[in-house]
């Protein structure tokens, strides 16, 4: 059997996959440095420059070309991430601790929960949209969106945490409980230390998710847009480079959050580390 | 809110015995995230089921039962295109993300047998998904356009003289933009399972005689069907579920049945979008019944 031969075809073949996989980003990210206002989304380059980053912030004098709505979006977007990240963190939490214990039911609750990540967003979004409609209720992005943003996130912080909890020593607990400490404290000072770093894992899924979400978004919220469904609005237009600046700047900010997302679990895991020779010590 | 809809199947708090506490305890944590779905998850669907059988008129609809709204759907040209055209896309997408996936899972999940370079691989192949989706959606329009990048190299080697235009604003765009986003959900579980694949019995394999092809056919193959299985259903309900990419490369030439949900809430008929809602609804869950038969994955994970 030829095993180097097929290895070494497979090693080349995966290059190109990544190279499939990145080649599209790269190429927009070359042309977000097109000149402007003349210059279009094509090659060649006709000049190097930063114009359409000038654009985005408004520094340039003004063209033909609109400037993107990102600014009232942008603020939308962070305040509707950060409620979902809260609300979808401590419901995954809590469900997941209750998961600990054997309870009747608890296929079907699963299952529930789990859809929630699985359905999607066009039919959700058009559920809501129709149940608010009945109702007489408003569309708007902290209420309708920020709901389904939930049951979107939802399940992802839970089943984050019920790898957690699996992996857990249920006796540091115990010890404590037996010791006439009250749940609450416990769970303060010894649980929550101790899955932190899921705690901090489910913020980040739920966090990103939520910021990148505009199909559930899209039906759900009312006339105010939210970054993705201003970038969404770009499709049906032509398309100018600004929007790839944007879409490089967005990236960047993302590995900003994945990078203080790796500070934050190296200090944990740190810290733990401390913990423990202490203890020995 | 929570409270008083969970008091009833939870006994009052006062002189509840220890035994009876656990359970207690369970409830009272599962009751808000419980509750949540059936609010916003279970109750939209099943109104959305409700509605299609409302009465559209021109800008409303009304609680009024009837078929008419089904009816216009079977009967027009439109939606069933809608409908034949998102199976052929979803097929076809399948198969392709399969086609495209299942190597670079072979290499990574057998053939690196340094765990932090298959790690590092599959980290690669994620970091994609930190950048937001419909930029990476957009991004095909500069690499697949008449003066795009692909045209341009194409052209500079000499293999074609004139531009391909059939390359962006076709059916082809939609499945190559979607194949780049999707295939990286059926290459995860494949690597998964092929990772579990005890090397001791490909060695037995070859030991004895068997050729790579034989090996891959007998062995490689049938232990990594529930990792295809699992990536058939993350890249179904995705494809299924998907407007954007058609809505961003296409050029209004590829309607999915998401499409035709948007276009119809845009124009108000809530009915038909709940038709096509429900049809949708129905497709997806046929498929993802039949992949959860051709492996029992519960036997095999």
């Amino acid at each position: 059997m030829n095993a180097s031969g097929i290895k070494l075809g497979l090693g080349l073949y995966t290059t190109l996959f990544i190279v499939f996989l990145y080649g599209p980003l790269a190429v927009l990210a070359i042309l977000s440095f097109q000149t402007g206002p003349e210059g279009g989304p094509q090659f060649p380059i006709i000049e190097w420059s930063t114009y359409w980053y000038k654009h985005l912030f408004g520094l340039t004098p003004p063209s033909r070309i609109a400037p993107l709505p990102i600014e009232q979006a942008l603020v939308r977007s962070l305040a509707l991430a950060v409620m979902t990240m809260i609300v979808s963190t401590v419901l995954g939490v809590t469900a997941a601790q209750a998961f600990r214990k054997r309870f009747r039911g608890s296929g079907v609750v699963f299952y529930l929960i789990v859809l929630g990540m699985m359905v999607p967003g066009v039919l959700v979004g058009l559920g809501m949209a129709l149940v608010a409609n009945t109702l007489g209720v408003d569309r708007h992005w902290w209420g309708t969106a920020f709901v389904l943003h939930v049951v979107y996130t939802f399940p992802f912080a839970f089943l984050v945490m019920l790898a957690i909890f699996n992996r857990f020593d249920p006796s540091v607990e115990e010890a404590a409980w037996s010791l006439g400490v009250t749940p609450a404290r416990t769970f303060r000072k010894i649980t929550f230390p101790l899955i932190f770093p899921g705690v901090l894992s489910a913020m980040l899924f739920a966090f990103t998710l939520s910021y990148d979400e505009f199909s559930r978004t899209l039906f759900a919220s009312g006339r105010d847009l939210t970054l993705p469904l201003a970038i969404y609005g770009t499709f049906s237009v032509e398309v100018h480079p600004n929007v790839f600046a944007f879409g490089v700047l967005t990236t960047l900010f993302s590995f900003a959050l994945l990078g203080t997302y790796a500070v934050l679990m190296g200090l944990s895991v740190r810290r733990a580390k401390r913990m423990a020779i202490q203890e020995e010590a | 809110m929570t409270m008083a809809a969970t008091s009833h199947d939870t006994p009052v708090e006062t002189a509840a015995p220890s035994t009876r506490r656990q359970p207690d305890r369970t409830y009272w944590l599962l009751a808000p995230g419980v509750l949540w779905m059936l609010l916003f998850l279970v109750a939209p669907i099943l109104m959305m089921v409700y509605v299609s059988f409302w009465t559209q008129t021109t800008f409303k609809i009304e609680p009024t039962l009837t078929l008419k709204s089904w009816i216009t759907f079977f009967s027009s040209d439109t939606y069933l295109g809608a409908l034949w055209t998102t199976v052929r896309i979803w097929l076809i997408v399948l198969v392709s993300t399969l086609l495209v996936g299942y190597p670079a899972a072979l290499f990574v999940g057998l053939f690196v047998k340094n765990k932090t370079l298959s790690t590092a691989l599959l980290v690669l192949c994620v970091i994609p998904f930190w950048t937001s989706f419909l930029i990476r959606v957009l991004a095909w329009r500069p690499m697949l356009g008449k003066e795009g990048a692909i045209n341009m190299i194409l052209m500079k080697l000499g293999i074609v003289t004139q531009p391909i235009e059939v390359l962006l604003f076709s059916e082809l765009s939609v499945i190559i933009g979607m194949t780049q986003i999707y295939c990286v959900f059926m290459v995860g579980p494949i690597a998964f399972m092929l990772g579990r694949i005890d090397p001791s019995v490909i060695e037995a394999a070859q030991d004895l005689g068997a050729s790579f092809w034989r090996i891959f056919r007998t062995i490689i193959l049938p232990l990594s069907m529930p990792g295809v299985v699992v990536g058939a259903i993350f890249v179904s309900v995705m494809v299924l579920g998907e407007f954007a990419t058609s809505a961003a490369l296409s050029g209004r030439k590829v309607n999915l049945l998401g499409n035709i949900i948007v276009t119809q809430v845009g124009s108000l008929k809530w009915a038909f979008a709940a038709v096509a809602g429900v049809v949708l609804t129905i497709l997806m869950g046929a498929v993802v019944a039949a992949l959860l038969r051709v492996v029992d994955l519960r036997k095999e994970l």
